[in-house]
């Protein structure tokens, strides 16, 4: 019934829409046949043509009316009359070309800037794994007092494999570790990205791969027996040009030959948001990576090296999966006392790890986004202003149509059209603007080993979002000027071209100067938040805790892996040896020094663990920790760290002689707040652990990022506490880059295949620390706050100018009987500042508060920045009072004359 | 929408229905139909056909056609569909229960 309906239907509703004026022609055609006929007919009996002519259109009683109704009739009047809508909208929108123009800028900056941030948002919280049904995939962590997101040993994955039954399937992966990659035989080895994962990592996942096959659960059962490797699309792309037989080709990896089986999907770039591995290989295989050197990967509880995902079986809640994880820590800390005590284990969602606490950057991306919506509202409340006066220039077209008979609800439909239109230019324009953001924001160059992506993109989710927020905002600017307008009193609408504020004016103002009071208080919370961060980031350079200048501009930097050409400690002790003694003896270089890491580099500092001598630890606490580095006697004098008691590290504190180290003032004050550090001991891992002498004391340093507040620091020699990945550090007096080509030939000699990672200058990272990074966090939120000021200035500015048209006849009556300029200056004026005390007020609470959560969220401080209130209110009245100053000045120009007239 | 007031609602439908079950015609003829019909019992003004038939046709119950008449002119001729035949019977026999009850009623005495 409903299908045959259709069938005799359709093709008329779509000829009322696509042949919309052949069926008015055939309309009128049988109106005009009908006519006629009547006609005929009168004269027939006898009336003269005209007469006839009369009663025939009477007896039809309305003519225009039937039309309309036969319109109506057709079920597509709602289409066919949005299309005249918009039609009219374009034509009515380019009589006003510059006021349309502009509330299109306008909505486009509002909705380009949220975009944004919203795409950031989308990255870094929102958007799920790239595997099939991704809201299964839960992350287990493992907890101790210290660490909330803590990673597994090989031997808990297994466990956690075997004995849990939550899940359909429990997978682990390393960290991306750097690997050297030889193509072909004889080259030197390239840095690529691989992570070791568990047999049955694709399977769980539910990734196939386009070409080959996937791990077998059994491929990493054996350690080092299965040299399997899945490549990524990208790696496959760009180091194997696409090569469908590349699988069954043999690849080598930090120097033992691989057999690849498959290469993942293009679906599948992993589960990083900021880096994609380039392959995948059995954590069996372990041996031939950058595990940690020091622990036995298979076999040491406490070498925690895997992240571990699960899929949650259907029908198994959260709460199920936790309690289960829960009982199984507590068993496997009954029983591994000595790796497991006070640790516990948890199951988070994919948002409970994207969204946790230590983590800053989707805070970033929280602030920005509630910052890019202030400035939304800011723009929606502004073109809502503009709208308004718009709609009231038109209020005699309005009156007119509604007396001619036009519906109201027709009306406004009618003035939201033009909204709508307004804000869907608005919203194109807008996706322009937020291109161009993400743009920039993918422009920051990450000075890290392997290459990071800046995953911002404006992805479907994105773009749906953005145009919701223009339809929204179409609704918010638009819906109030139409309820209003429409409200008009037909009679003195009819009359004047304007619509007489007599009795109504003071409600409808009221709206308008809210909106200005609103824009005010918004733009000076974004003001004062990017003049906070800027402030707040500033100020975390002053305190002499970074490297001096004299020093991060003249030292180069590269980092070394032996373990990519597969040294053992024997060899690797000996490279370093000869490379710190040649490098010494380049022209030029006048001290050279070996690290981990150096201050503020991207990769985290080590953890040491240790019990200061003669300290009772409390009884569930086995050792304290600290971030710790290896170092040489080069260390403090090249980067200009200052000694402040004791001795540093001296070429004598050899593998033989007996064990000390260096600590920081912060960590000297810690644990001996009354007393001298140097001379104390500490034990390494625990109460019976090695004695390490504390030999002296530096000054506190940023370690990781310029937010440290004083950490405690361990260094130790190098010699003493051997590392396989070191950084060479040379300084020199020039520019430190000229030492390159000697530093090549040094690393050359010694071996041809060593690579060299990372070089680059210590400025270069310095300024990616201080500089890049939080200088485009300040330069998104000051356009926001200028934009959003910009924005508040025009607002103000406009209503105070349509305040003084609206009242032109009345400020000419007062000149001309004999009020002086500074009177009507005040007259105008007066109301203007009001608005820009009440916004100013409302936005340095709102700043207040703001200031609050930055300090909480990103600065770990605390109390309020004085001064940026200082400079800002001032500035922001100033600039506000100017934009009501200007045409308030031009009411005392109105001619008396002219003002008498102008009805 | 003009409702026609001297027909009892959903009435004109029902005749014009009925009107083109017996053959197709064309607006001046399906006037000219209802005026001799029904004489001057059912006085159907001539402005409320026009949007009663186009909504027939909307409704898919009759089809419209451009044909020659027999003075030669273009004129647009409804005929019934099979919708529209069906959508008959159903009004038809409405119609004929409503009448039925009414009748019935009218002739209560009034004990």
């Amino acid at each position: 019934m409903r299908l045959e309906h259709w069938r005799f239907t359709a093709p008329l509703r779509l000829r009322s829409i696509f042949r919309r004026g052949r069926v008015e022609d055939e309309m009128d055609e049988e109106l005009r046949f009908h006519l006629e006929h009547k006609i005929e007919e009168g004269i027939a009996e006898g009336l003269s043509p005209s007469e006839a002519r009369r009663q025939a259109l009477a007896a039809m009683g309305g003519l225009e009316q039937r039309k309309e109704e036969i319109r109506d009739a057709r079920r597509v009047h709602w289409l066919t009359d949005f299309v005249d809508d918009v039609r009219y909208a374009t034509r009515s929108l380019r009589r006003t070309p510059w006021l349309s123009a502009f509330i299109v800028v306008t909505i486009a900056v509002g909705i380009g800037m949220t975009a944004t941030p919203l795409s950031m948002l989308d990255a870094l919280i929102f958007r799920p794994y790239p595997v099939p049904h991704p809201g299964r995939v839960v992350t287990l962590v493992s907890t101790t007092r210290d660490e909330a997101y803590g990673d597994f040993s090989h031997a808990e994955y297994l466990d956690l494999r075997d004995h849990t039954k939550s899940y359909d399937g429990v997978v682990a992966s390393s960290t991306l570790l750097p690997v050297g990659f030889v193509a072909r035989p004889g080259e030197t080895p390239t840095v690529r990205g691989g992570q070791l994962v568990s047999g049955n990592y694709f399977r769980v996942l539910g990734v196939d791969p386009q070409i080959g096959r996937a791990f077998r659960d059994d491929e990493d059962q054996a350690p080092g027996r299965d040299a399997v490797v899945v490549l990524a699309p990208d790696f496959w792309r760009r180091d194997l040009g696409a090569d469908p037989a590349a699988v069954g080709r043999t690849i080598r990896l930090n120097g033992a030959d691989f057999t690849v089986i498959g290469v993942a999907p293009e679906s599948f770039p992993g589960m990083y948001i900021f880096s994609r591995p380039d392959f995948y290989v059995p954590l069996a295989m372990a041996k031939t990576f950058s595990t940690n050197p020091e622990k036995s990967f298979f076999a040491d509880r406490d070498d925690r090296e895997l992240a571990v995902r699960a899929r949650l079986k259907p029908g198994v809640s959260m709460l199920e999966a936790r309690n289960e994880l829960t009982t199984l820590a507590r068993n496997l800390a009954r029983e591994y006392p000595k790796s497991n005590r006070d640790r516990g284990a948890a199951v988070h969602t994919q948002f409970e790890m994207r969204t946790r606490g230590n983590d800053l950057n989707w805070k970033f991306g929280v602030i920005f986004t509630i910052l890019a919506l202030a400035v939304l509202l800011v723009a929606c409340t502004n073109v809502a202003g503009l709208l308004l006066s718009r709609v009231r220039s038109r209020t005699r077209e309005i009156a007119v149509r509604l007396a001619v008979g036009a519906g109201r609800s027709r009306l406004i439909r009618m003035l939201l059209t033009e909204s709508l239109v307004l804000a869907i230019l608005g919203g194109l324009a807008g996706v322009a603007v937020a291109y161009a953001g993400i743009h920039f924001m993918a422009s920051l160059s990450i000075p890290a080993e392997l290459p990071v992506k800046i995953p911002f993109r404006l992805d479907t989710r994105v773009l749906l979002a953005t145009v919701a927020l223009s339809l929204l905002s179409a609704l918010a600017c638009g819906l109030a000027p139409a309820l209003q307008s429409t409200r008009t009193n037909l009679v003195s609408g009819l009359k004047s071209s304007e619509a007489s504020d007599v009795e109504r004016g003071p409600r409808r103002l009221r709206g308008r100067s809210a909106l200005v009071v609103a824009q005010i208080a918004m733009s000076l919370m974004l003001l004062t938040a990017a003049f906070l961060m800027y402030r707040g980031f500033h100020n975390t350079l002053l305190d002499r805790m970074t490297i001096g200048q004299d020093a991060r501009d003249h030292i180069l930097m590269t980092r070394f892996d032996p373990r990519l050409v597969q040294y053992d400690a024997e060899q690797t002790r000996r490279f370093y040896r000869l490379l710190g003694e040649r490098a010494r003896q380049i022209p030029g270089v006048h001290s050279a020094a070996f690290t981990q890491d150096p201050p503020l580099a991207l990769d985290d500092p080590g953890v040491v663990a240790f019990v200061p001598d003669g300290f009772v630890m409390p009884r569930e606490r086995e050792a304290f920790t600290s971030l710790m580095d290896s170092i040489d006697e080069g260390y403090f004098e090249t980067l200009g760290i200052p000694i402040l008691r004791g001795r540093g590290i001296l070429a004598t504190d050899t593998a033989d002689s007996p064990r000390v180290a260096v600590v920081n003032e912060h960590f000297a004050r810690h644990y001996w707040p009354n007393g001298d550090a140097v001379g104390k001991r500490l034990r390494l891992d625990g109460a019976n652990g090695t004695p390490v002498e504390i030999v002296g004391v530096a000054q506190t340093m940023k370690y990781r990022d310029t937010f440290d507040r004083g950490i405690d620091f361990v260094y130790m020699p190098f010699s003493q506490h051997p590392a396989a990945r070191m950084v060479l550090l040379l300084r020199t007096d020039g520019d430190p880059l000229q030492l390159l080509p000697p530093v090549r030939g040094v690393v050359h000699g010694l071996d041809a295949n060593m690579p060299m990672l990372e070089t680059r200058t210590y400025a270069d990272l310095y300024r990616y620390a201080t500089v890049e990074g939080p200088g485009m966090a300040i330069k998104l939120v000051g356009t926001l706050g200028i934009v959003g000021l910009l924005l508040a200035i025009a607002g103000l500015y406009g209503l105070v100018a349509y305040n003084v048209s609206r009242r032109t006849r009345e400020i000419g009556i007062r000149i001309a009987i004999g009020a002086k300029p500074a009177d009507v200056i005040r007259l105008v004026m007066g109301k203007g500042l009001a608005l820009v005390a009440a916004g100013t007020a409302i936005g340095l609470a709102l700043g207040f508060g703001l200031e609050r959560l930055m300090n909480a969220m990103l600065f770990n401080a605390g109390g309020t920045d004085v001064m940026v209130y200082l400079m800002l209110v001032p500035a922001m009245v100033l600039v506000t009072m100017l934009a009501a100053y200007l045409p308030a000045r031009k009411a005392t120009r109105i001619p008396p004359t002219l003002a008498l007239r102008c009805e | 929408m003009s409702k026609p007031a001297d027909l009892v609602q959903g009435t004109l439908d029902l005749l014009l229905l009925k009107i083109l079950a017996l053959q197709p015609l064309h607006g001046w003829a399906i006037s000219l139909r209802l005026r001799s019909l029904s004489s001057d019992v059912l006085q159907v003004s001539e402005g409320s056909l026009y949007p009663a038939l186009h909504k027939l046709e909307q409704e898919g119950w009759i089809l419209a056609e451009w044909k020659q008449t027999e003075n030669n002119r273009r004129a647009k001729f409804y005929a019934l569909t099979r919708l529209g035949r069906r959508q008959l019977e159903a009004e038809a026999a409405n119609w004929q229960r409503l009448s039925a009850a009414i009748s019935y009623l009218v002739q209560l005495s009034e004990a």
